[in-house]
């Protein structure tokens, strides 16, 4: 079955229909919300927060507004952002009382070993953007800053990197097209 | 609809991609869902955009834990279920069905902002007409003028997109008024006269900005009706006044201010 069906049936309190759409989607949820929040722990917290939230919002998901795996990843990804940034704030704070902040070491390795037919696709796609665009679209995406942030690191004007965002996913779509 | 209202719609329409990468502050976020709800072409587009982000998530799949599938099935066991959402349009429709609808319902859902921190869109419609008259005047024809008044347009819109943007106004029993859009965080304010004629004998309208325990600083030289952008305001400010000044203006203000406006509404002052 598709994730939309079970999702439906998710909504309407079935456990099974659950356990297989668990199966469909933990891989990408976890690796996405690992990519963005890269410490081991929060992300199987995270994780775990957002496949529960699947289980407690199902009814919430509109299939008129698109497919259920972009509306699971697009939570998982916004629950990922979110908890990075609180992260990062909070690491600023202590930097600022001067305390130190420890970091577990990030899970490089384990990013390594991943490397799919579907992420070599991507980086290709990624490198046929131009450089503005490409570090536009991933530090956003894959590193959950703002577009201000963003902004300021690249030290471009917001208009430009609005831009360069909107630029680089259409660029993105038309590589990956032949890539489904 | 006014100018300010074009304004801040073109700058939301920009929001799309930002948006569908999740790269909006919170606040920003809320503004975008609500302008969402009202425009049928940025639905479209974040619906696509959405579809080319989840791209990039599907190339960072990785195997979860088997211990994370059993704490979640557990869970699942034992937790209950959100029922499912009203249809929006269920909502006692109590606000009007003005253009600007779809900017009310927040103020309403959220009694506890204080006046101090409510949102552009809430500020006095005042404001928005002076920027709307200005630009009507200045319906020039000359192409430094047409440029010109670009440029203002990208400043304003740049004072506009920070998530703390504020508007006020003042206008006096005699039609003279005064408007700012300011952001405290950004340090910027686009400031808008109205109703100040042309000084005899080539004087000139002076802007500034007035702060505690210091002399006024000038912030420039109206042209007619066009707005001034200022950069790098102090946080501590507390108002703008206009003065007349001989041509070229002065190094203080040599008159009492024919109008000014105080800043606190707009988020300055300490
Ligand atoms: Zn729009």
């Amino acid at each position: 079955m598709e994730a939309d069906e079970l999702l439906v049936l998710v909504a309407g309190g079935d456990q099974k229909a659950f356990e297989e759409l668990y199966g469909l989607v933990s891989g990408p949820v976890f690796g996405l919300v690992r990519r963005v929040v890269r410490d081991p722990a929060q992300t199987e917290e995270v994780a775990q927060e957002v496949l529960l939230e699947l289980w407690r919002s199902a009814a919430r998901f509109d299939p008129g507004r698109g497919s259920a795996l972009s509306w699971i990843l697009t939570l998982a990804h916004r629950r990922a952002v979110d908890r990075v940034r609180s992260a990062r704030a909070a690491t600023e704070r202590e930097q600022r009382e001067g305390r130190r902040a420890h970091h577990p070491a990030f899970d490089q390795v384990a990013e390594e070993v991943e490397a799919g037919l579907e992420r070599e696709w991507v980086r290709r796609c990624l490198d046929r953007l131009t450089s503005l665009q490409r570090q536009s679209v991933t530090l956003a995406y894959y590193d959950g800053y703002t577009y201000r942030e963003v902004a300021e690191r690249l030290s471009l004007p917001l208009g430009t990197v609005k831009t360069r965002m909107r630029d680089g996913l259409a660029r993105l779509r038309e590589c990956l097209g032949g890539a489904a | 609809m006014s100018f300010l209202d074009r304004l801040m719609r073109r700058d939301l329409h920009s929001l799309a991609a930002p948006y569908a990468l999740d790269a909006l502050e919170p606040e920003e976020r809320r503004r975008f869902e609500r302008h969402l709800r009202g425009c049928v072409r940025c639905s479209a587009e974040v619906r696509a955009l959405t579809e080319d982000a989840v791209r990039l998530a599907w190339s960072t799949a990785a195997p979860a834990p088997a211990v994370l599938r059993e704490r979640v099935l557990a869970a699942v066991r034992t937790t209950p279920q959100d029922p499912a959402p009203q249809p929006s349009r269920a909502r006692p429709a109590q606000s009007s069905s003005r253009a600007r609808d779809d900017w009310q319902p927040a103020r309403a859902r959220a009694p506890r902002l204080r006046p101090l921190m409510a949102p552009l869109a809430t500020a006095t419609a005042a404001a928005a007409l002076v920027v709307a008259s200005l630009f009507a005047v200045q319906a020039t024809q000359t192409r430094d003028e047409l440029d010109r008044e670009r440029a203002q347009a990208r400043e304003i819109a740049h004072v506009l997109a920070a998530p703390d943007a504020r508007a006020t106004s003042e206008r006096d029993a005699q039609g003279r008024g005064i408007g700012v859009v300011a952001s405290a965080s950004e340090r910027r304010a686009v400031v808008t006269v109205s109703g100040l004629g042309t000084p005899s004998g080539g004087r000139v309208h002076q802007l500034w900005l007035m702060r505690p325990n210091e002399n006024p600083l000038s912030l420039g030289l109206f042209d007619g009706d066009t707005p001034l952008v200022a950069d790098d305001l102090s946080t501590r400010a507390t108002s703008l006044a206009v003065t007349v000044e001989p041509h070229g203006g002065s190094a203080q203000p040599t008159t009492q201010p024919v109008v000014q406006l105080a800043l606190e509404s707009v988020g300055f002052g300490e």
